[in-house]
């Protein structure tokens, strides 16, 4: 064959190969749309929107006069507003701290000891610390509210009964024990999601390894410490976004055992709550709720979590490139 | 099997027209709600009504009582909302009306007849044009558990040192005096700070000198009333932070607690919690030496015309029909502890109800504080009196500090406090 008729036959191919990457092309489109579809009406349109009724003031769910950023000029500067926002989102951050400090940790520990194979009953521990996971908050909530009754709980009893009575105390009623206790009621729900994460990570790293680091004398903590721990850090990473995401989103359990104003005097209110009295329920009873203000306050909860998601993904590329992967 | 299909067709065409025909002749109406819990009650009420007038059929249709303002006023934006639809009190449905959402009804018949300028007033402009028709008041006082009281030897007191002392021969005797607690925050404003206030600020006219600017809201009155709260926060049952509305009405039930401030709604849960259990009511009585008492009278639902209503002739019919004394006693009957405004005089059939009305006598009345006029800016009256109430009994502030904050919280916004006589 000649050269001109090599070229040729390069070229159909070529073009062949580029008709075909066209198509392939298209074809993944079309099957992005439905996602694409589904996602723009039930997520992107609602959240632009609530950023669009950020600028506008009115009495109903659909404010209608245009106000510029005087929404945000009033959460910032109104000294009741103001105090109000950075209470519910100093509470978000402990709530959020007490959940990496107790969730999280105690889901690293019980998948540590999950993983070991020598474990009698694993699947047992498995089933019950993931149990509180699959009830509703709402149903947890109150069971949580009648153990800790001052009056008929359990736990007030509990503490009598052996003799540690002088620690009873209304739990849910002390401006300063409130947001720890609730934190805590909701991490013990939810400890078995990162316990269930953690294991699986745990479960990927290779038997030749740890062995090779037992062989070469490393103890049990160093193993965890200088082996597991590390081999884990995308894991962590990801149960952090996670617990960031769910608990600046946190609204039910505080529902449940505190109330929409998060009692006693504030002392539980989260972001979430603060946006739901603002924009839907009101401050009281026969109050009108200000749908503007609060279109403002879940603006600011999206950038947050924004900056927060955005932050993890930054440093996490920047891990990746570190270690060439 | 074809012509019966055709058959079948024709047949259920002609039921249709048929029902629709019938339709033609009967007006639906819809009525808007926060009572949720009174589905049943009012059906029996509009069911009364339908047979007064068969061609007008109403529906009641409520909502989630923290939903209803915003539900309300989204329909009333759209179009979409009730002809007929129930009233706030004051600032509220004030507003609604000023932006017209409201009919005015000052030619209705028999509204200025049966209701006292008084109970028209929270549905009606300064000048008196009305555009709603008072609907329920609720009452509130001190619930007491007879058997325990006459087991204790206790009287009924007649003056609030009097009460005082009752409590503390209670809590002697090893019970708790009150049952009310902090752990739901909207109860020590309604029905513990809100109950007793009209005694200590003078009531109706007491109140009035607020709203003018003649008072300040620290002035020695309302420090008495947050005074009052002080006195009864020893007596609250132990981790009362923490106790919920449901909790206290237990406590009372179960005999724990001898007394519970509360509101005349409450009647049918203890009727029906507990139908043996020996209770009654007192009113909160004045502190010695003051003559006149009062009793926190709360007019609290109104009910109104949609002026963009495609019925108002209809709806009118059922407006009018409020102001008649049948109404009124359907309504005390099937919903005791709400009570009817008109001055239809009507015997009730409920004798705690009848208990809870007898505390009217020689009383003066009055609503709740907080309601007309300081709840129409930031921060209101309502969550500033709660708060107060809630420091006062937490031991937090003092009753002067809670009346200093109340002041000087509504002096951001209210003129009157803000050119109050010093």
């Amino acid at each position: 064959m000649s050269d001109a008729v090599l070229t040729e036959v390069g070229q159909v191919r070529e073009r062949a190969a580029a008709r075909w990457d066209v198509q392939r092309r298209r074809t993944w489109v079309l099957f992005l749309v439905p996602a694409v579809i589904v996602y723009t009406v039930f997520m992107a349109f609602p959240l632009f929107n609530s950023m669009r009724l950020s600028l506008y003031q009115g009495k109903g769910l659909t404010p209608e006069t245009y106000v510029g950023f005087a929404n945000y000029t009033e959460l910032f500067t109104n000294p009741l507003w103001r105090d109000r926002f950075f209470n519910a989102l100093r509470n978000t951050v402990v709530f959020f701290a007490i959940h990496m400090l107790v969730q999280n940790t105690l889901g690293l520990l019980f998948a540590s000891l999950l993983s070991n194979v020598h474990l009698r009953g694993r699947n047992i521990y498995r089933a019950v610390i993931f149990l509180p996971a699959t009830l509703s908050v709402l149903v947890t909530g109150f069971l949580w509210t009648l153990i800790l009754n001052p009056r008929w709980g359990m736990l007030n009893q509990l503490l009598e009964g052996v003799g540690l009575g002088a620690l009873a105390r209304p739990w849910l009623g002390d401006a300063n024990l409130a947001l720890p206790v609730i934190s805590l009621v909701s991490s013990w729900q939810w400890v078995g999601l990162p316990t269930m994460m953690f294991l699986a990570g745990l479960l990927t790293i290779s038997d030749e390894l740890l062995e090779a680091a037992r062989v070469d004398g490393a103890s049990a903590w160093q193993v965890f410490w200088r082996i597991k721990l590390p081999l884990l850090k995308p894991v962590i990473g990801i149960v952090s976004v996670l617990t960031f995401v769910g608990n600046f989103n946190a609204f039910d359990v505080i529902f449940a055992m505190a109330g929409a104003r998060g009692e006693p005097g504030y002392s539980t209110d989260l972001m979430a709550t603060f946006f739901y009295r603002t924009a839907i329920a009101g401050e009281h009873p026969v109050a009108q709720p200000n749908m503007g203000l609060g279109a403002a306050i879940a603006t600011i909860m999206f950038l947050i979590l924004l900056a927060g998601v955005s932050l993890w993904l930054i440093l996490g590329r920047e891990r990746d490139e570190k270690t060439g992967t | 099997m074809k012509v019966k299909f055709a058959l079948l067709f024709v047949v259920m065409l002609a039921l249709l027209s048929t029902s629709a025909l019938a339709q033609d002749s009967v007006v639906q109406l819809t009525m808007g709600s926060w009572r949720v819990d009174d589905v049943a009650q009012m059906q029996v009420i509009l069911d009364a009504f339908s047979a007064a007038y068969p061609n007008v059929k109403i529906t009641f249709d409520p909502t989630n009582p923290p939903d209803y303002n915003a539900t309300l006023r989204t329909q009333l934006e759209g179009g979409t909302a009730p002809d007929l639809f129930y009233l706030r009190s004051y600032a509220t449905s004030r507003q609604l009306y000023e932006e017209g959402f409201l009919e005015p009804l000052g030619d209705l018949t028999g509204l200025m007849e049966n209701f006292t300028p008084e109970a028209r007033a929270p549905w009606a402009t300064d000048d008196g044009v009305p555009y709603g028709v008072p609907f329920i008041a609720v009452s509130h006082g001190i619930y007491y558990n007879v058997d325990l009281f006459n087991e204790l030897g206790l009287e009924i007191p007649t003056t609030w040192e009097g009460l005082i002392e009752v409590a503390q021969k209670i809590k002697d005797a090893g019970y708790t005096a009150f049952a009310n607690a902090s752990g739901d925050e909207w109860t020590i404003a309604e029905i513990v700070f809100m109950n007793l206030a009209p005694n200590f600020i003078g009531g109706f006219e007491g109140r009035q000198a607020y709203l003018k600017g003649e008072r300040c809201f620290n002035d020695e009155h309302a420090v008495a009333a947050f005074q009052a709260v002080a006195d009864i926060a020893p007596f609250l049952p132990e981790g009362q932070e923490a106790l919920t509305y449901y909790d206290s009405q237990q406590l009372f039930l179960l005999g724990e607690a001898a007394m519970w401030m509360g509101g005349s709604w409450d009647i049918p849960f203890f009727e029906s919690e507990e139908p043996e259990f020996a209770w009654s009511v007192f009113a909160v009585p004045a502190p010695e030496g003051q003559e006149q008492a009062y009793v926190t009278f709360h007019l609290d639902a109104g009910m109104g015309l949609n002026a963009a209503s495609t019925h108002k002739e209809e709806a009118k019919l059922f407006l009018e029909w409020m102001a008649t004394p049948e109404f009124a006693t359907l309504l005390a009957d099937n919903l005791p502890g709400f009570f009817p405004i008109s001055t239809n005089t009507v015997s009730l059939q409920n004798e705690h109800a009848n208990t809870f009305l007898s505390l009217n006598e020689g009383r003066g009345l009055d609503v709740r504080w907080a309601w007309e006029g300081l709840l129409a800016g930031q921060p209101d009256g309502y969550t500033l009196m709660q708060n107060g109430a809630l420091a006062v009994i937490a031991g937090t502030q003092t009753p002067q500090e809670a009346a200093d904050a109340l002041q000087d919280g509504l002096a951001q916004w209210f003129e009157p406090a803000q050119n109050c006589a010093k």
